[in-house]
């Protein structure tokens, strides 16, 4: 097949392209230039891409660089800034993913005569019956499939995910053994329009006024202090908050920008049991899945899938089994099969908690 | 294997022969420093002299005004910060004057400079809808404390040429004793004839590999008696404007292509102009392909167009997969297509800007390469509007 790549200059999509190249695939190259400003590394910047040249280089395979920065912007930056800016917190790169590399990507793959987009992802796909599933990758520390839950079957029909299978320190020992340059480059963490020395405040402040907020517990009504920006303060989080009158530790409950006020309470008074859905954003990979069924819902990268269950009756929502700390309007909730913990269900950006 | 169709001459001309052959001797064995007193020395100064005076010629200037460069940013960077520099020690408030089109040899230059020095200021010279500066908008920018004004003698990305003599009496007649004025010829160099083109241009950068010379070689040419600081002092090279050991082979090189250019510039231009004409008049045929600048005066090797709706980065896989090297003009660091600062200038919209080609042309295109890119293009137009 002719499979297009996407190299973002890490191991893992080196070794991606280096497998499909041995598993005799014709093998394209690409490395999306995502961010114009200043970034530590992350995805998008000009040694990443020329690790990636030189990686194709060594494969003996083309390499072309895509300009997307617009698209970047567009679709994932600005929405993060308007998403700050009205308290919620978007994961920027879910939005990558689906607009960028799953919407953009795979379309001009197939206007340029692709039969398959490859990515290094921590995640796989497996066909049943006709149907395709992204399911989680082999390596427990390593899984992305959160950040490929809006995929739905006719992208997962052309998607491969080459290192799915394999444990990092396997990929990285293939990369090794290939004398890939990438082989022992960091891992990316963080955001990589962020510069890590500056922050998510320092980026925000460039592009907006961020909003002084009173710290109130929400039972006492008592003021705990202050932060210099509300847009930094996300429901469930402990951080910059002091402990109450009592020292018992304190949560943020609800962050109200416009009244320039967020409120905490101790954990058991902020827990939640329900997590409201944006139906627009609702993608489940197969058809709808019914009201009453019964998923594994997470909603963090790195998070735990909790019992849940998805209702259906004025808008979509999921039903927590336990109670859990909230969860931030704009964050994404992917649904994994209760019988099959690996396989995904569908996602949804979450509208409250 | 594919057969390849190179029409990126603007970006690096195909190398000439007699290029290859005049820096041979240059590349083996004892090349003695020009610096030098011995025998082995002379001999290598006598070459670079010999170089010096055809590069002069080549633009209408003594050779006494030749510095040898590593190309044409270092051509732009030196003229621009060399003279603003200068300026700078002398006077209390220093301005640099250029197009918004200039390469970003120059803008960033610039640039720096402001960045670096608080009495150092840019501004910036708009150009018209086909992309020619505009000389109201010149005369506005120009002030007493005008340093230096660089405009480009053709735009690398779309060709059109720029009026060199109507700028510089602009500039020439705002102060007196007036500014010095500077143009990037480094497009220009393969299409015009330079010794009346820029004949009233203090201080004039080309480059070698543009002309089918090396790499990493080029000249600043200064034609006055320009106030000049070195951006490299050092070993007193260059009439102490450059320092570092002058490189024979590049000088002897650069010295071949404008030889070769010189020799062959009327005949390259009547035939690459058809072509031109052959191709604009085919491209324009197809589905909202629009020719920049179709009535700006252009250099003939220059085919620039947009494709509204269509972007540059599938155009150039598809067209490099079937063989054909052509360049989206503007491309960053990491080689990524990007908007061009030329085309926003001009107000191209960013829906056609997206979708810009420059396809560019030399001596060596032959017209059978010319039809071939015509069936090629065509198909891969219709192929991405989803009409194949």
């Amino acid at each position: 097949m002719k499979v297009l790549v996407a190299m973002s200059g890490g191991v893992d999509s080196s070794v991606a392209a280096a497998l499909l190249l041995e598993q005799g695939h014709e093998v394209v190259g690409a490395t999306l230039k995502l961010w114009g400003g200043a970034s530590d590394s992350g995805c998008c910047s000009v040694a990443d891409v020329d690790d990636a040249r030189r990686v194709a280089q060594m494969l003996g395979i083309d390499h072309h660089v895509f300009n997307y920065t617009e698209e970047f912007e567009r679709f994932v930056v600005a929405p993060f800034v308007e998403g700050h800016a009205a308290g919620r917190s978007p994961n920027p790169c879910i939005e990558c993913n689906r607009h960028i590399k799953f919407d953009l990507l795979f379309e001009r793959a197939a206007r340029l005569g692709f039969d398959a987009v490859a990515t290094g992802h921590h995640a796989q796909v497996i066909e049943r019956d006709g149907q395709h599933f992204l399911v989680r990758g082999d390596d427990d520390q390593k899984d992305q499939s959160y950040v490929l839950g809006y995929l739905v079957e006719d992208q997962l029909a052309t998607l491969m995910l080459p290192i799915g299978h394999m444990n990092k320190s396997d990929v990285r020992r293939e990369a090794e053994r290939l004398g890939l340059r990438t082989w022992d480059k960091p891992d990316s963490q963080d955001v990589c329009f962020i510069e890590a020395s500056k922050g998510r405040e320092v980026f925000l402040r460039s592009r907006i006024a961020l909003t002084p907020a009173k710290i109130v517990d929400r039972t006492t009504g008592e003021v705990l202090g202050e932060t210099p920006a509300a847009e930094l303060m996300t429901v469930g989080q402990r951080r910059g908050v002091l402990p109450g009158r009592d020292g018992e530790r304190r949560f943020v409950a609800r962050v109200d920008i416009a009244a320039q006020r967020v409120e905490v309470g101790r954990l058991d008074e902020i827990l939640i049991s329900r997590i409201t859905l944006d139906e627009t954003s609702l993608t489940f990979g197969h058809g709808e899945l019914a009201d009453a069924t019964e998923v594994l819902a997470q909603w963090s990268a790195h998070g735990h899938a909790q019992r849940a269950t998805l209702r259906h009756d004025a808008g979509w929502s999921l039903e927590l089994h336990a109670p859990a700390r909230p969860v931030a309007a704009g964050q994404s909730v992917v649904m994994y099969r209760v019988a099959e913990p690996t396989i995904v269900e569908g996602a949804a950006i979450v509208a409250g908690s | 294997m594919t057969r390849q169709y190179y029409f990126d001459h603007a970006a690096s001309a195909p190398r000439r022969d007699e290029v290859i052959d005049a820096m041979e001797r240059w590349q083996r064995g004892v090349v003695g420093n020009p610096s030098g007193s011995h025998r082995a020395a002379r001999e290598a100064r006598r070459a670079i002299e010999e170089a010096r005076d055809e590069v002069a010629s080549f633009v209408g200037a003594k050779p006494g005004g030749v510095i040898f460069t590593a190309g044409g940013t270092e051509s732009c960077h030196l003229a621009v910060v060399g003279v603003a520099n200068h300026h700078r020690r002398h006077h209390e408030s220093t301005s640099i004057v250029l197009s918004r089109i200039e390469h970003h040899a120059v803008l960033d230059a610039a640039a720096m400079m402001e960045r670096d020095y608080p009495s150092v200021s840019v501004r910036h010279v708009d150009v018209d809808a086909e992309g020619v500066v505009d000389l109201d908008s010149l005369r506005a920018a120009l002030g007493p404390d005008t340093a230096i004004v660089s405009v480009m003698t053709a735009n690398n990305e779309t060709g059109v040429t720029q009026p060199m003599d109507g700028i510089s009496s602009i500039a020439k007649g705002t102060h007196s004793g007036g500014t010095t004025v500077h143009t990037d010829a480094v497009a220009a160099a393969p299409w015009l004839y330079l010794p009346m083109v820029t004949a009233s241009i203090d201080m004039i950068s080309i480059c070698a590999h543009k002309l089918g010379g090396p790499v990493n070689s080029g000249a600043l040419i200064v034609r006055n008696d320009v106030p000049l600081d070195a951006v490299v002092p050092g070993g007193g090279q260059e009439r102490g404007r450059r320092g570092g050991t002058v490189d024979v082979a590049a000088a002897v090189g650069l010295a071949a292509a404008v030889r070769a250019t010189a020799r062959e510039l009327t005949e390259v231009n009547d035939r690459v102009i058809d072509f031109q004409e052959k191709l604009e008049a085919a491209l324009s045929f197809l589905p909202r392909c629009v020719v920049t600048a179709p009535d700006a005066s252009r250099l003939a090797g220059t085919v620039h167009v947009t494709f509204e709706g269509l972007a540059s980065d599938e155009l150039l896989f598809l067209l490099d997969q079937e063989g054909v090297c052509v360049s989206a003009a503007a491309s960053c660091s990491s080689g990524a297509a990007e908007p061009s600062h030329v085309l926003a200038a001009m107000g191209v919209a960013t829906a056609r800007a997206r979708g810009a080609l420059r396809i560019s042309m030399g001596a060596e295109t032959t017209e059978e390469e010319v039809d071939a890119l015509i069936g090629i293009l065509s198909s891969v137009v219709y192929r991405l509007r989803g009409e194949a």
